[in-house]
């Protein structure tokens, strides 16, 4: 019997190596911004490939969509069908606009914003890994919006800013299992938790919240903006949902939901501010 | 390999990040995208073998990790690994038998997703055990066993002819190697 070569193991074990190394190296300082540097590169000549494709691709799709709803109009009352078509599709579009007209005016009245300056970005990607939440915005450090910049929606804090490009950026939602806010609930001065994500579409979770605190469904935490802080403080993050004896005694079991709307956002605010040094 | 291998490999591996940047991450089911950027170390590792799968999960990952949030160089490291099983797997199989390469797909695509969950978790994103990891499977999977073939294709197109590193295919090459 033939023996079997031992290159392809030797070839393995070097490339395992060197995937190690990589992945630690890019877990400290200096070589992560070597990696994020290239990754910016790397967003910044694909954006307008990806920009072009969508732009022939939803023509495309448009099209094909219309010519087999075309064959099943046939079928039935070829005119009138097409004229109830044209008024749901009217109404659809118009429903749309609607929507994006309303966030957009919701963004340009954020009471909670106060004298920070913001920079108003578009939605463009829902998430490149289906690993981690996170979602993609159309500005980047060429209109000022830098790594670490807080990003709100209508209704509260949406996340940070983990990836800064020259014309886009990557914000990880706050309900990403890295995210984690530190928050402020209750009457004045407000008692102090601490707010991490659970994944893309689930609630996010409170920790720090002593037992037996009184909480009431739909109470509002707001971020405590401590020295240090990642975020301003007094931004609106998730309402109470259920609160219940944990499984420690020392502290309550708390389960929140985000103000705003993560799945179906379309515009975004960056928060022009960066935590005091 | 040749200059004009490593280009062909080149332009393969653009065009698979391409299209995954573009029409993959508009199509999502159930909220998954697939991922079409695993079926290089899979096709690879039938077409050239457990090294060669492996080189290929390699730099492929290298590549997809730099448009991915997830911490650089964890693409790679499982892509090699996907890369070198499907390839030892395959390797006494007939590979030009047409239900190998979905097979393999459906196969390697699930074992890279959870791969990638479990090594992820473990380096420090414990979030990524925590997702629907059945629906990421099965998404990804269904949808790189549908596309093989023709993954395979362009693939064979850039490779060097296959090898067999070692171990005949063939009761015809085991003669051979006798």
């Amino acid at each position: 019997m033939p023996r079997r070569s031992r290159r392809p193991r030797t070839t393995l074990l070097l490339l395992v190596l060197a995937s190690v190394t990589i992945i630690t190296l890019d877990a400290r300082g200096g070589f992560h911004r070597i990696t994020s540097g290239v990754k910016s590169v790397a967003a910044d000549v694909f954006s307008p490939v990806r920009r072009g494709i969508d732009d022939v691709v939803e023509p495309v799709g448009s099209f094909l969509a219309g010519s087999v709803h075309y064959g099943a109009v046939r079928q039935q009352n070829q005119k009138l069908q097409a004229e109830i078509d044209q008024l749901r599709s009217q109404q659809a579009s118009e429903q749309d606009n609607a929507q994006a007209l309303q966030q957009l005016s919701a963004l340009f009245n954020l009471p909670f914003v106060g004298n920070l300056q913001t920079l108003p970005a578009e939605v463009t990607n829902y998430g490149t890994s289906n690993f981690a939440a996170t979602i993609d915005i159309s500005v980047g450090r060429g209109q000022g919006a830098e790594l670490g910049m807080p990003v709100v929606g209508a209704g509260g804090l949406v996340g940070q800013i983990v990836q800064s490009n020259h014309s886009t950026s990557t914000v990880r939602l706050i309900t990403d299992g890295q995210s984690v806010v530190g928050v402020r609930y209750g009457p004045s001065p407000g008692s102090l938790a601490v707010l991490t994500g659970q994944g893309a579409g689930q609630p996010l979770d409170a920790s720090l919240v002593p037992s037996n605190t009184p909480l009431t469904g739909g109470e509002i935490f707001t971020t405590s903006g401590l020295q240090g802080a990642i975020y301003p403080s007094g931004i609106p993050v998730a309402q109470v949902v259920r609160s219940a004896n944990g499984v420690t005694a020392s502290q309550e079991s708390v389960t929140l939901e985000p103000l705003a709307d993560l799945t179906h956002l379309r515009y975004v605010s960056v928060l022009l501010w960066g935590p005091p040094s | 390999m040749t200059t004009p291998d490593l280009g062909r490999l080149g332009v393969v591996v653009l065009a698979f990040v391409t299209v995954q940047q573009t029409l993959m991450l508009d199509l999502r089911i159930g909220g998954v995208h697939p991922d079409i950027m695993i079926l290089l170390p899979v096709v690879a590792g039938i077409v050239g073998g457990p090294a060669r799968g492996a080189l290929m999960g390699f730099w492929a990952g290298l590549v997809a990790d730099l448009f991915l949030p997830t911490p650089f160089g964890l693409s790679a490291l499982v892509g090699c690994i996907v890369g070198f099983c499907v390839g030892t797997a395959t390797l006494a199989l007939d590979r030009s038998a047409l239900w190998l390469p979905p097979l393999a797909a459906l196969a390697g695509s699930a074992l890279y997703v959870v791969l990638y969950a479990v090594v992820g978790s473990v380096i420090g994103q414990p979030q990524m055990i925590h997702v629907d990891l059945p629906r990421i499977v099965l998404v990804v999977s269904v949808a790189n066993a549908v596309l093989a073939l023709p993954a395979l294709r362009m693939v064979t197109w850039a490779l060097p002819a296959a090898s067999t590193e070692g171990v005949p295919t063939s009761p015809a090459t085991l003669g051979a190697h006798r």
